[in-house]
């Protein structure tokens, strides 16, 4: 592949030559490369030049947490710091980032607070950087203090992280419900596209893994109704199950305790989980599919119970091969979650799609705040995928 | 009574049947679901009834149909499917070589290129197909006005009123010409077919003053003979139409003839073709990467250029890996088409969506568009499997 050349004037020449002017070919696309280049850079900065972002710092508010009343703006706060938290530590426990992904991961940050800094919340932002560093700095010298010492504090450290990140959707709805909060419907901006995604793929997953284990089991009854739910979950567009959570699924709940009015918000969630586990499910058995059959007859040779031999032997392996694989369908949802735009809720791309129609000065420029909107939207997708691939090189998939 | 039951207790050792209650009881539990969801929905309005009634509402870009709000649903309804079928084929098309040619140059010894296809990739596939709509509609929106067009030598024309194509008009008979082209396409198909196939048994092939004539170049001969005899066989059936633009008496400027592009279905095109295309990019990527480079070299070894050994030896054995996930990627793009209902491109769902909304019979109208989507995805199924078939089998 091309890597960059050590500094000298004869292999700089060389590289040049072979990557730019080889052959009749490779000075043409050369040619049509940098007009091409030249092209996109230059109207991209003829755009920047003229774009005015007034409408993106008028409304940062709505754009993170959509119609969320003003007076409920501190329980965003909580969320952010907690999240942080969790999230700082696990880069210091799991992860081992070089100096480079580390700046890359503070630009990831910096980027969005940038765009929606102001100076009155100075203190809560100063607040979470403090906290994510500091979380960050604590689990790395856990890491060091139980690498010195044959202590145990890494192990407990990664289960109690792995416990809060399953907790984190529990508890960011308490945060957000808790003391009189507002109703789910006013929730929004782009607080409201994490939470439905997050909500989708966690609630799915184990719904996706049974349907998984259905589907690739011998029983003819049990398989065919979860080929049959998967497939029809697949057939048709999200939009449409959206669209059904609109119309329908009010009349299909029970009426008991007011469950037949819920809100749209949770409507979409439990959509969307139903959505998810389809796709999840799909995953999950491709990984079910690689695992070597003496797995199966070694568990079998062991006389473990087929509940136990699933627990035990067949999904811890089938689950590890397909985290990958999993990280890709989250970003996937996560894309989808603007699709919600059909329930009339104000999700980011909602948010970014009316704020240029509030006021006639911002007539025309639409294209800076569907810009702000695809670039928070881009952070979140290329971190996660980053991550996937970083995971898949942990595990050594592929490798094998 | 005791000795029932021991046999009870001996006959469910046996793990057939076991097998058997688990089936049974899942099965229960599934028939009791399946009685409270039709009993919730008995109580609706389940036929398709409806749909004799008068529409009642206006569609833009109608295609190969004509509609009007006094018909009836069921021709919205086919207007709606026909622009969602339209959208997909040209994009299915478009994007599987976007695709393919972004895939070659993600590969390519260029550093510039190979770099372009890389941002094109990483940029765009991690953005909402959304949001790339939404854009896309704008810039088509933003484009000079009707009055200000840019024309290419009075060709075609660009405003924001859509893209002004070079297209064909009818002068009568071109229905029956094309249906005679159609046949005689798949005649010469056949012909070239079957000279190849001798060509590979006997080595004997056609040739006219020392050429040699492979089978595929004697086909498509054959082709424009019998399309340019024909052509004026029928009386000239079709003329070159030129869009034109023009100011009428009172000063509204109006647009006529050639091809036209609107602005609506440009945008969704757009956004499919670029979106699905970055996914079709990491395919062919993946598919060329993971032959082995032993095949490249034994390409180079017995002389062919880098574009021969692209074209003859690399991309054929590529294909059998890239075909079955181009489908999935396929199937993708015709459900994503649904997305155009933000733009108000009246597709098969947005004119289902307005039918439930004026109805107010959702479910069975759901369950119209459930059924569309899945037929549609089985047609594309077939086909590719079909070329599937045909491409594994080469060289087997």
């Amino acid at each position: 592949m091309m890597t960059m050349p050590k500094i000298n004037i004869n292999e700089i020449k060389n590289w040049t030559i072979n990557n730019f002017f080889g052959s009749k070919l490779n000075l043409l696309l050369t040619i049509f490369s940098t007009l091409f280049i030249v092209y996109i850079i230059s109207s991209f900065i003829s755009f920047l030049s003229s774009a005015e972002w007034e409408v993106v710092a008028l409304n940062k508010r709505l754009l993170l947490l959509g119609r969320l009343p003003a007076e409920d703006t501190w329980r965003a706060w909580p969320i952010l710091w907690l999240f942080s938290s969790i999230l700082c530590s696990s880069i210091g426990a799991w992860g081992n980032p070089k100096k480079s992904e580390l700046l890359f991961i503070l630009l990831a940050f910096l980027m969005p607070a940038a765009i929606f800094f102001s100076m009155s919340y100075i203190v809560h932002i100063s607040i979470t950087i403090i906290i994510g560093v500091g979380s960050y700095f604590s689990s790395r010298i856990i890491k060091k203090i139980s690498a010195i010492k044959v202590v145990m504090y890494l192990d407990t450290l990664k289960k109690i992280l792995i416990s809060l990140w399953i907790l984190l959707i529990p508890l960011v709805f308490i945060v957000l419900l808790i003391g009189g909060g507002p109703k789910p419907n006013l929730w929004g901006g782009f607080l409201l596209n994490i939470l439905l995604a997050s909500v989708a793929v966690v609630a799915g997953f184990p719904l996706g893994i049974l349907m998984a284990i259905g589907r690739s089991t011998k029983l003819p009854v049990i398989k065919t109704a979860c080929t049959l739910y998967i497939e029809t979950i697949r057939g048709a567009p999200l939009v449409a199950w959206l669209l059904l959570a609109w119309f329908v699924l009010p009349k299909f709940l029970p009426n008991f305790y007011g469950l037949s009015e819920i809100s749209v918000v949770i409507r979409a969630m439990i959509v969307l989980s139903f959505f998810a586990s389809a796709y999840i499910a799909e995953v999950i058995r491709g990984g079910l599919q690689s695992i070597p059959k003496g797995q199966l007859e070694a568990a079998d040779a062991l006389n473990l119970s087929y509940f136990n031999k699933m627990r035990i032997i067949i999904l811890p392996q089938a689950i590890k091969v397909v985290i990958p694989a999993i990280v890709s369908t989250f970003i996937g949802i996560f894309k989808d979650t603007s699709l919600v735009f059909i329930l009339a809720l104000t999700d980011l791309l909602q948010v970014g799609r009316i704020i240029p129609e509030q006021d006639p000065k911002f007539f025309g420029k639409q294209i800076e705040a569907l810009l702000v909107v695809a670039s928070l939207f881009w952070i979140v997708s290329v971190a996660l995928s980053n991550l996937s691939s970083k995971i898949e090189k942990n595990l050594g998939i592929g490798t094998r | 009574m005791r000795s029932f039951v021991e046999s009870i207790a001996q006959w469910s050792r046996f793990q057939k049947n076991r097998n058997l209650i688990i089936q049974f009881f899942f099965l229960i539990f599934t028939v009791l679901f399946a009685i409270y969801f039709l009993s919730v929905a008995f109580q609706l309005e389940l036929s398709l009834s409806h749909f004799k009634s008068r529409a009642g509402f206006g569609l833009s870009h109608l295609f190969l149909i004509d509609y009007t709000s006094n018909d009836s649903r069921w021709v919205a309804y086919y207007a709606g499917v026909i622009n969602t079928i339209r959208v997909c084929l040209v994009a299915i098309l478009l994007t599987t070589v976007l695709g393919t040619v972004m895939g070659v140059a993600r590969l390519s010894k260029n550093f510039l290129t190979s770099r372009i296809a890389w941002a094109y990739v990483e940029v765009l596939r991690n953005t909402p197909l959304l949001i790339q709509i939404i854009f896309w509609q704008i810039v088509f929106l933003q484009l000079p006005h009707i009055s200000e067009a840019i024309t290419f030598g009075n060709t075609s024309a660009i405003s924001n009123r859509g893209i002004s194509l070079p297209g064909v008009s009818d002068n009568g008979s071109a229905q029956m010409w094309f249906i005679f082209l159609g046949i005689m396409a798949a005649g010469s198909l056949f012909l070239s077919y079957f000279l190849n196939k001798r060509e590979d048994k006997s080595g004997e092939y056609l040739s006219i003053a020392g050429y040699k004539l492979s089978g595929n170049i004697v086909g498509i001969i054959f082709f424009a003979l019998i399309a340019v005899v024909t052509y004026f066989a029928f009386g000239k059936p079709v003329s070159l139409d030129i869009p034109s633009i023009s100011q009428n008496t009172k000063g509204t400027w109006m647009q006529s003839g050639g091809f036209e592009l609107s602005p609506e279905f440009a945008a969704i095109l757009f956004a499919l073709v670029i979106y699905t295309g970055t996914f079709i990019t990491e395919i062919v990527r993946g598919s060329i990467q993971s032959l082995s480079k032993g095949q490249t070299e034994a390409a180079q070894a017995i002389g062919l250029s880098r574009y021969q050994s692209m074209t003859l030896v690399v991309l054929p054995q590529a294909l059998r890996s890239i075909i079955p996930p181009l489908t999935n990627q396929f199937l993708n793009l015709t459900k994503n088409s649904s997305l155009a209902v933000v733009i108000a491109y009246p597709d098969l769902f947005m004119v289902s969506r307005t039918i439930m909304n004026n109805s107010g019979h959702a479910l069975p109208v759901f369950f119209l568009i459930l059924f569309t989507y899945l037929f549609l995805s089985l047609c594309i199924s077939l086909v590719m499997n079909l070329i599937n078939r045909r491409v594994t089998r080469i060289g087997t």
